[in-house]
């Protein structure tokens, strides 16, 4: 039995493992402690080196980032899943997309660093997780009650290259390093900014992160959406081999250091690392999918995930620039005020966009 | 489900366009299943629904008469 599951399973498998061991890796090669990958503070660290906001140490050009849209890119185009659409309600998705940042940024991390937070020992994360767990739950009663964001529309291919070139023009600037008078682009001289691995080394893993996640479809929020709807474990398989492979590499490298105190780029506020948590849970359910999967989605040619990974970006700037953020001392000024706001905004999209209510409405 | 039966699954634009789809055939008594979308069919991390071809026809009229989109029906 179990090796009917393992072969049925074996590519998500593969993906999560592989995922796990290279970012317990990358973070020994010099990406900053439990963020061997993040998706939301690796948009973030970009937000700044753009100069979108201006904190010092969390500015740097990622190239995980750039690697995880164009791996996703190869695979498409190598097995003519290029699709290149859009049109399915875009300023909702960047709404969602800045909210979600904004939640992340309150807990310090997205869903895949969640996870990696949790193989580093970090017991602050079980709060972000459930927090997660809470906001996904309450995006499928969205689902349920009938909330969709309307069909997307076939497009040309220029809409579909649009990310893809994006993420080429940010390459650039991270080999070339031009430093105009404004003083972009900016690259943290010390801090979680000014921790990474070798560019090419980085660009590589991602890249190949990004091919097999677009085959698999590897993604955090839908592995869990799966389970609550139609109790169907197969994107957790590849979540949980993603934990515990992260789990033992950090065990053999030593990199596991389990506790609530002194975690890295972490804080204990429980109640804010579970409230920011749900509220980038449920943001992500009403998108459709974690951040790591709506940068495959872009790299296939979704421009509905375009809009949302830049809602991510702006949000972070707006995060960092108004206080939103949280530090190793605790949430930001306006964090938790945020939060609530956040899930306000999030609720009135759930409502306004489902067909029970809007029936209700109409009648 | 039975094992020696045909079977066809319908994609849709949206998660709960699936769901939608499932209540529907289930107060109608038909043999349905939400399951996620085979991987060789479309690259989407979404649900569809499961039904046997004989219900083909059945299916279609519910949608349509549902006003459910759906994006295709494919044999599996």
């Amino acid at each position: 039995m179990w090796e009917k599951f393992l072969k049925s399973r074996k590519q998500i498998i593969f993906t999560g493992v592989f995922i796990g061991v290279f970012a317990a890796l990358l973070q020994r090669w010099g990406n900053p402690p439990n963020m061997g990958i993040c998706v939301a503070c690796m948009l973030r660290d970009i937000s700044g080196a753009l100069g979108l906001h201006r904190v010092g140490v969390v500015q740097y050009l990622r190239p995980e980032i750039i690697g995880f849209v164009l791996g996703s890119l190869i695979s498409a185009l190598a097995y003519k899943e290029f699709k290149p659409r859009g049109g399915s309600a875009p300023i909702i998705r960047f709404i969602l997309g800045f909210w979600a940042m904004v939640g992340a940024l309150v807990f310090l991390g997205c869903p895949w660093r969640t996870l990696l937070r949790l193989a580093g020992g970090d017991a602050n994360a079980f709060f972000g997780l459930a927090g997660l767990v809470v906001g996904i739950w309450i995006g499928v009663f969205f689902l349920k009650a009938g909330y969709n964001l309307g069909r997307y529309q076939r497009s040309s291919s220029f809409i579909g290259w649009i990310m893809p070139v994006i993420m080429v023009g940010i390459l650039l600037l991270l080999i070339f390093k031009p430093h105009l008078p404004s003083g972009v682009v900016f690259f943290s001289i010390q801090g979680p900014g000014s921790q990474h691995a070798p560019i090419f080394l980085a660009l590589l893993i991602a890249m190949v992160i990004g091919f097999l996640a677009q085959r698999t479809r590897f993604c955090t929020v839908a592995a869990v959406r799966d389970i609550i709807i139609i109790k169907d474990t197969y994107l957790f398989t590849g979540v949980m081999s993603l934990l515990l492979a992260a789990l033992i590499s950090n065990l053999i490298l030593g990199q596991f250091n389990f506790g609530f105190q002194d975690q890295p780029i972490a804080h204990n506020n429980q109640l804010w690392n579970f409230g920011g948590m749900v509220l980038a849970g449920l943001a992500f359910t009403l998108a459709g999918g974690c951040p790591g999967r709506q940068l495959f989605l872009s790299g296939e040619g979704d421009a509905d995930a375009t809009i949302f990974v830049i809602g991510m970006i702006i949000g972070a700037g707006f995060a960092h620039n108004f206080d939103l953020t949280s530090s190793p001392n605790g949430p930001g000024r306006w964090g938790p005020a945020a939060v609530i706001i956040g899930l306000i905004i999030c609720m009135i999209i759930g409502f306004s966009m489902s067909d029970q209510f809007r029936k209700k409405r109409e009648a | 489900m039975n094992k020696s039966e045909e079977y066809r699954v319908v994609l849709f634009y949206s998660t709960s366009a699936a769901i939608k789809a499932e209540s529907l055939a289930k107060k109608e008594n038909l043999v349905v299943k939400l399951i996620p979308v085979p991987r060789n069919l479309s690259s989407d991390c979404g649900i569809c629904l499961l039904f046997r071809s004989q219900d083909k026809l059945v299916i279609e009229d519910l949608l349509n008469r549902g006003k459910i989109e759906y994006e295709n029906i494919y044999p599996i």
